[in-house]
C-alpha cells in the first residue's frame, strides 16, 4: 500500500507539495501561537520583575512565614519550617535563599559596668541564618559558635544598632526575661559590628536598618537557648523565602498565583502564621494581560486557521478530482470503502508526519518573525524573543495535524459512493458547495452586523469594561473576521450575476476571445469560486490587517507624542528658600530660576520653549468652585514653534488660537466644559488661583479641548467600583501673568530638536545635571511598541497577511495552472477554428481581469468596508486608561499602498511562471486529436 | 501546378520530423498530393502511418519540416502565424475524431463562436440554426455538447466547420468514435455539402467501407504516400 501512496503522491508532486506547504503552515502557525504567546509573557514579566527589583530593591515573589508564639510543643516550630520550605515547590520556583530569622521580643536588659552617661536600651535576641556570609566585620570579631565557657554569648549588632542602642564594643548586657533551660537569665557580649557586604544583596529581605536594635547569635546557639518544645520564650520566627525571580516562568503564572491564593487562604486561617507577598498585583495584571494577549491572539489568528483549514480541503479534494476515476476502478475490482478510506489515511499521516517535523521549526521561525514585527509589514531587528519549546505548542500542533487529516480524509467520503458509471455522471453535474446551499455567506455576515449593531449599542459600558481589564468579547472580536468571510463569500455568489447581466448586455460586440472568456468565467465554475475565495479574502484581510494595525499602531504613537507635547520635556532641579521658609511660615517661597537661555543656544535644539503647568488650580465658577484645573502657562510664539500638535484636533489652526493669547496678555483659553456645564463665554472674565491662593484673572478667548500635553480626561473609580470617565478642566494663560500672580514657580522646557535627542543625554552627562522631570519623545515611542498587546497585533497581522499571501499565491498558479493543463485540448480547438495564439493570450488575460481583478478590487471593497465599520472594536479592545485622543478611522494608505504593490507583484510573478507554462505547452502540439 | 482552378491544396515534397529522445522521427517523408477542389478526398491509413499530420499540416495547423504546400494558390508553409491563423477562420473548417465541441457553449453557440471568429457579418444565430438544420439537428440547438450522443455531437462539429462557409473541410476520422450506420450518416452529410455547398473536404479515415464514397484516395504507408486512386 506504502508504494501505491508514493508512486500516487510521486505522479502529483506539484499538488502535494502545495498540500504539504498548507499543512506546514497550518501546523506551524498553530505551535507559533502559543510559542509566541508565551515568549511575549515572558519577556513582559522579565521586565516587569526586572522593574520590581530595581524599583524596590527586593525580589519579587519573596516569601515570609511568620509564627509568633508561647506555645512551642509538638514540634510546631519545625512545623513552620517544613511549611515554609515547602513553598518554593509549591510555587515551582527555586529558592535563592531561604533564611530562618528567629528573634526575641524586645526587652530591658541590664549593663554589667553601668556608664553613667546613658540608659541602657531595650533590645532583642537574634539569629539569622547564613549571616556570617553576608556581612563583613568592620571593628571587633565574628561571634562564636558556642556558648563561651563563663556562660556569656558572644553576639554582633550593626553600626546602626550601635548608635542606636548606645553599647560600645566588649560590653555585656543581661537580659532578665530570658532564660535559658536551666532557667538562668542569658548573658551577651557585643564581639563585633557588621555592616552589609553588597548593598545589591538579595540575602537582604528586609532592610538591614530593620536590625537596628538587635544583637545577632550563632544560630545554633539560639536554636539550643530559646527553641525547643516546652520553652517558655515569646519566640518571633520568620521564614524569608526569596524565589529566582530569573527561573520565574510566564507559562507558571497561573499555577504561581494559584500557589499564591492558596497560601494566603491558608495564612488566613492559622493564627500563627502571617504571609507577606507582594507581587500579588504584579501575578494578577501579568494573568490579565495574558489572558488579553491569549484571546487576541486567538481571534485575530482566527480567519488564518479557517483559510488553511479550507486550502487543505480544497487541495485534497482537488487531488482527490483527479483520482476519482481511480477510486472507482479499485471499487469495481471489489476493494472495499474502509480499504480506500485506510489509503487515504495512511497517506494523509505521512503527509502529517511529514509537515509535524517540518512546521515545528517552522514555527519557530514564524514566532521570531512575529516578534520582530514593529508595524504591519515592517520588521525591526530586537533582542530575540526568549522561545521554548514546551508540550503545549506540541500539543497545538498534535490538533492542527489532527485537523488537516480530518479536512483531507473527510472528502474521500464523497468519492467512495458509487461505480464508476455513476461516477461519470456526477462529473458531468454542477455540485453546490456546502456554503452555497447552506447560506454560510449570508449567516456569516447577519452574524457581524448583528454583532456590529448591539457594540455600537452599547459601546460607552464596553469601552468603561476594558479600561477596568476586562477581557473584550472574543466573539465581537470575530465579528470583523466573519464580515469579511461572509462578505467575500455572498460577493462570490453575486458577482457571476453581475458578470452574467454585462456579458448579455454587450453580446453582440464582444471579440471572441472576450465572448470566450465571459463563457469560461460563468459557465465553468468548479475550480474558479475557490481561487476567488482565496483572492478575496487575501486582499480583504491584507488590507484590514494593514488598516487595523497602521491605525492603531499610528494613534499610539499620536497618543504619545499629544501627550508628552514636545520632543523632549524636562524641568531642571530648582533650588528654593523652603528650609527657611519651614522655620518660618512668615517667609516668601522663593524659587532660583536656572538658566533657560541654555537650551534656547543648545546645539541640536530647534526650539525651546517655557511651559508652567500646575493640576491644582481651583476657579470660581456660577455655583460654585472647580478644582483640579490643569494649567498651562505659556509663552505663545515659543510654545507654538515647539510643541507637536495635531491640528486637526481643534476646529481651526491652533496658531489662531495662540495669535488671539498673544494679542492680550490677560487672555486665556479653557476648555469647552467650561462653557458647557457653566456657560462661559468668549470675552468673559475667569478668576483662578492655585493652592497657595495666589490669584490670577483671565480673560476667555477661546475654548480648546485638546492642547499639547492635556489629558483631556482621566478614568476615576467610582463609589460601585467602576471606572467612569470624567472630564478634566483646562486653562492655558499667557507664563508672564501667571508668573506676575503666583510668582516664579519651576516651569519645565519644551524642545523641539533638530535630528534626535542625543545631545540632551551629553548635557545632562557633562553637567551632571538631573532631571526630576524628563520625557524623550521618541523613547517613549520605542517604548510603547513593546507592549504585548501592540507586539502581538502587529505580529499576527503581519504573519497572518503573508502566510494568506503564501496560500493565495500557490492557489492562483494551481488554479492556473491546472486550469491550463486541462484545456489543451479547447486551445487546440480554438486554434484550429481560427484563434491565433495572440488571441488564445488575450483570452487568458480576459479571464485574468474576469476573476483575479474583479476579485481584488472586491477584496479591496471588502477589507476596507470592513475596517470602517469593525475598527472601532478593535480599537477599543486595544485603548488604554491613558488614551487622551477621539479614536479615529483614518485611511492608512501608505500600507495598503504597500500591500497592494506585494500582492500585485506576487500576481504579475506568477502571471509569468504561467506564460512560461504555456510557451512551454506548445499549443501547436497539443492538438493530438488523431491518433499520433 | 498549373491548375490551380482544379487544385484546392498541392504538396511537394513535404516532410515533418518530430523530435523523440535521441534523435527524431520523421512521420512524413515526402509527400506529394493533389486535393481536387470541390471533392471528397480520403486519406487512409493505419494508426501511426501519418495522415493526421499530414491533415495537420494541410489545414495550416502544422509547419512541415520542409517542402511546399499551395493553399488556393498561396504557399502557406511561408506564412507567419498570424497569417495562418486567419486562414484558418476564414477559409478552414475542422472536424475531428474526438468530440471536439468547447464544452461550456451549447451547440448553437459553438457554431455561433465559429462564426464570431471568422468574423461573419451576418446574422448569426440565424446561421448557426441554419447549418443546425443542415445536420438535422436544429432541435437540439440549446442542448450542451454532454447532453448530446457522439454522434449528434460529430453532427454539431460538422455544421460548426461549414458555417462560416469555408472553402475547406477537415476531418480527421470524423467516423471512428461511430457506429458504422451514424457514420455513414456523417460521410452522406458531406455528400450533401459538397453538392449543395461546394465544398472540399479532406477526411481521414481507416475504415475501408467508406473509401469508395471519396472521389479521391490516398493511402498512406509510413509517411509516404502508397497509392492513390481516383473515382473518376
Amino acid at each position: 500500500m506504502l508504494r501505491f501512496i508514493f508512486r500516487k503522491i510521486a505522479s502529483k508532486k506539484w499538488m502535494f507539495l502545495a498540500l504539504l506547504i498548507g499543512n506546514i503552515l497550518l501546523i506551524s502557525i498553530a505551535c507559533s501561537n502559543p510559542m509566541y504567546a508565551d515568549a511575549v509573557m515572558q519577556r513582559m514579566l522579565d521586565d516587569d520583575l526586572e522593574a520590581y527589583i530595581s524599583s524596590r530593591n527586593a525580589y519579587p515573589g519573596n516569601i515570609t512565614v511568620s509564627f509568633g508564639g508561647y506555645s512551642q510543643k509538638d514540634g510546631i516550630v519545625e512545623k513552620y519550617e517544613s511549611y515554609a520550605n515547602s513553598i518554593p515547590e509549591q510555587y515551582g520556583v527555586e529558592a535563592l535563599y531561604q533564611i530562618r530569622h528567629y528573634f526575641t521580643p524586645i526587652a530591658s536588659n541590664v549593663a554589667d559596668v553601668s556608664r553613667d552617661d546613658v540608659n541602657v536600651k531595650n533590645a532583642c535576641l537574634g539569629s539569622m541564618s547564613d549571616l556570617e556570609n553576608h556581612i563583613k566585620i568592620t571593628a571587633g570579631r565574628m561571634y562564636s559558635n558556642e556558648i563561651r565557657e563563663d556562660g556569656v554569648v558572644e553576639v554582633i549588632a550593626s553600626q546602626r544598632a550601635i548608635v542606636e542602642l548606645n553599647v560600645l564594643l566588649g560590653e555585656k548586657r543581661t537580659f532578665g526575661r530570658f532564660t535559658d533551660k536551666e532557667g538562668n537569665p542569658v548573658t551577651i557580649e557585643l564581639v563585633g559590628v557588621y555592616d552589609i557586604k553588597e548593598s545589591s544583596d538579595t540575602y537582604w529581605v528586609k532592610q538591614p536598618k530593620t536590625y537596628k536594635n538587635e544583637y545577632f547569635m550563632h544560630e545554633d546557639i539560639f536554636i539550643d537557648l530559646f527553641v525547643y518544645d516546652g520553652s517558655r520564650l515569646m519566640l518571633n520566627a520568620t521564614w524569608f523565602e526569596v524565589l529566582d525571580a530569573e527561573k520565574m516562568l510566564s507559562r507558571n503564572a497561573e499555577h504561581m498565583h494559584a500557589a499564591l491564593q492558596k497560601i494566603s487562604a491558608e495564612d488566613k486561617d492559622d493564627k500563627y502564621m502571617t504571609v507577606t507577598t507582594a507581587f500579588e498585583t504584579l501575578l494578577k495584571e501579568h494573568l490579565k494581560m495574558k489572558n488579553k494577549v491569549g484571546v487576541t491572539l486567538w481571534v485575530l489568528q482566527a480567519p488564518i486557521y479557517v483559510l488553511l483549514a479550507a486550502f487543505i480541503f480544497m487541495v485534497s479534494r482537488q487531488i482527490l478530482e483527479t483520482e476519482s476515476a481511480e477510486i472507482a476502478v479499485l471499487k469495481s475490482r471489489g476493494v472495499k470503502n474502509l480499504q480506500i478510506l485506510g489509503v487515504y489515511f495512511t497517506q494523509s499521516l505521512l503527509l502529517n508526519v511529514l509537515s509535524f517535523a517540518l512546521g515545528i521549526p517552522a514555527g519557530m521561525l514564524i514566532t521570531q518573525i512575529l516578534g520582530s514585527a514593529n508595524a504591519f509589514l515592517e520588521f525591526v531587528s530586537r533582542r530575540a524573543l526568549p522561545i521554548e519549546l514546551t508540550l503545549t505548542p506540541i500539543l497545538y500542533a498534535l490538533a492542527a495535524c489532527v485537523v488537516s487529516m480530518i479536512a483531507m480524509v473527510f472528502p474521500v467520503r464523497r468519492y467512495m459512493k458509487g461505480s464508476i458509471v455513476t461516477q461519470k455522471q456526477k462529473k458531468n453535474r454542477h455540485q453546490k458547495p456546502l456554503w452555497r446551499k447552506a447560506f454560510l455567506d449570508v449567516i456569516a455576515l447577519g452574524v457581524s452586523i448583528y454583532g456590529l449593531y448591539s457594540f455600537n449599542a452599547q459601546k460607552e459600558l464596553l469601552a468603561q469594561r476594558i479600561i477596568q481589564g476586562e477581557l473584550p468579547d472574543p466573539l465581537l472580536l470575530m465579528c470583523s473576521s466573519l464580515f469579511i468571510i461572509g462578505a467575500g463569500l455572498l460577493a462570490i455568489r453575486i458577482i457571476p450575476a453581475m458578470i452574467t447581466i454585462v456579458y448579455h448586455l454587450f453580446k453582440r460586440f464582444w471579440s471572441p476571445a472576450l465572448y470566450a472568456s465571459f463563457l469560461k468565467v460563468l459557465r465553468q465554475r468548479n475550480n474558479q469560486d475557490f481561487i476567488m475565495i482565496f483572492l478575496v479574502m487575501t486582499i480583504a484581510l491584507g488590507v484590514f490587517n494593514a488598516q487595523t494595525a497602521g491605525t492603531i499602531n499610528d494613534s499610539g504613537e499620536k497618543n504619545i507624542r499629544y501627550l508628552t507635547g514636545a520632543d523632549i520635556v524636562l524641568r531642571e532641579a530648582w533650588s528654593s528658600n523652603s528650609d527657611q521658609v519651614q522655620q518660618d511660615p512668615s517667609l516668601d517661597l522663593i524659587y532660583y530660576e536656572p538658566d533657560f537661555g541654555v537650551y534656547e543656544t543648545m546645539e541640536g535644539v530647534a526650539h525651546a520653549a517655557r511651559v508652567y503647568r500646575n493640576e491644582k488650580i481651583n476657579a470660581s465658577v456660577p455655583g460654585g468652585t472647580v478644582n483640579n484645573i490643569h494649567l498651562f502657562a505659556i509663552d505663545t510664539d515659543d510654545f507654538g514653534k515647539t510643541a507637536w500638535f495635531d491640528t486637526s484636533l481643534l476646529p481651526e489652526h491652533w496658531y489662531n488660537y495662540l495669535n488671539a493669547m498673544a494679542y492680550n496678555a490677560r487672555a486665556v483659553l479653557v476648555s469647552s466644559n467650561f462653557r458647557d456645564q457653566y456657560g462661559y463665554k468668549v470675552g468673559d472674565v475667569i478668576n483662578y488661583q492655585n493652592t497657595a491662593k495666589d490669584s490670577c484673572r483671565g480673560i476667555i478667548h477661546g475654548f480648546v479641548d485638546y492642547w499639547p500635553g492635556f489629558q483631556p480626561h482621566v478614568y476615576r473609580k467610582g463609589t460601585d467600583g467602576l471606572y467612569k470617565e470624567s472630564p478634566n478642566y483646562l486653562i492655558v494663560a499667557n507664563l508672564s501673568q501667571v508668573q506676575d500672580a503666583m510668582g516664579l514657580r519651576p516651569y519645565e522646557v519644551w524642545i523641539k530638536t533638530e535630528n534626535g535627542a542625543d545631545f540632551i543625554y551629553d548635557y545632562a552627562e557633562a553637567s551632571e545635571k538631573k532631571f526630576p522631570v524628563f520625557v524623550d519623545m521618541e523613547a517613549e515611542i520605542v517604548e510603547g511598541k513593546n507592549d504585548p498587546m501592540l507586539k502581538s497585533l502587529n505580529g499576527v497581522l503581519t504573519v497572518g497577511f503573508i502566510v494568506v499571501l503564501v496560500l493565495c499565491i500557490i492557489g492562483f498558479l494551481m488554479y492556473w495552472i491546472l486550469s491550463i493543463r486541462q484545456r489543451t485540448l479547447q486551445f487546440g480547438i480554438y486554434r484550429a477554428m481560427g484563434m491565433s495564439m495572440r488571441e488564445i493570450f488575450t483570452m487568458l488575460i480576459n479571464e485574468q481581469m474576469l476573476i483575479s481583478v474583479v476579485s481584488i478590487v472586491l477584496g479591496g471593497v471588502i477589507g476596507f468596508a470592513a475596517s470602517v465599520l469593525y475598527m472601532p472594536i478593535i480599537q477599543i479592545a486595544y485603548s488604554s486608561i491613558d488614551n487622551a485622543l477621539p479614536l479615529t478611522n483614518q485611511l492608512n494608505l501608505s500600507a495598503t499602498v504597500q500591500l497592494f504593490s506585494i500582492v500585485g507583484s506576487m500576481l504579475l510573478i506568477s502571471l509569468l511562471i504561467l506564460v512560461v507554462i504555456i510557451r512551454r505547452m506548445k499549443i501547436a502540439q497539443a492538438l493530438k486529436l488523431g491518433e499520433d | 501546378m498549373a491548375d490551380n482552378k482544379k487544385y484546392m491544396i498541392q504538396t511537394r515534397g513535404v516532410t515533418r520530423a518530430f523530435p523523440v529522445s535521441g534523435g527524431s522521427f520523421m512521420a512524413l517523408k515526402g509527400i506529394d498530393v493533389d486535393i481536387p477542389a470541390g471533392k471528397l478526398t480520403i486519406l487512409k491509413g493505419r494508426s501511426g502511418s501519418g495522415k493526421t499530420t499530414l491533415l495537420n499540416i494541410l489545414g495550416a495547423l502544422d509547419k512541415p519540416t520542409s517542402g511546399k504546400v499551395v493553399f488556393d494558390g498561396k504557399n502557406i508553409v511561408k506564412m507567419d502565424e498570424r497569417k495562418r491563423a486567419k486562414l484558418r477562420r476564414r477559409s478552414i473548417g475542422f472536424v475531428f475524431q474526438s468530440v471536439a465541441l468547447v464544452p461550456m457553449m451549447s451547440a448553437q453557440e459553438n457554431i455561433e463562436f465559429a462564426l464570431r471568429l471568422a468574423r461573419y457579418k451576418g446574422n448569426r444565430p440565424q446561421r448557426a440554426l441554419e447549418c443546425l438544420k443542415l445536420v438535422g439537428l436544429d432541435k437540439r440547438a440549446q442542448h450542451m455538447p454532454q447532453e448530446l450522443s457522439g454522434g449528434e455531437q460529430q453532427r454539431v462539429a460538422i455544421a460548426r466547420a461549414i458555417a462560416h462557409k469555408p472553402k475547406v473541410i477537415f476531418a480527421d476520422e470524423p467516423t471512428g468514435e461511430l457506429d458504422t450506420t451514424t457514420g455513414l450518416k456523417v460521410v452522406k452529410i458531406f455528400k450533401d455539402l459538397i453538392e449543395k455547398e461546394g465544398v472540399t473536404i479532406v477526411m481521414t479515415t481507416h475504415d475501408t467501407g467508406l473509401m469508395e464514397i471519396g472521389d479521391r484516395v490516398y493511402e498512406i504507408l509510413d509517411g509516404e504516400v502508397a497509392n492513390q486512386d481516383d473515382d473518376e
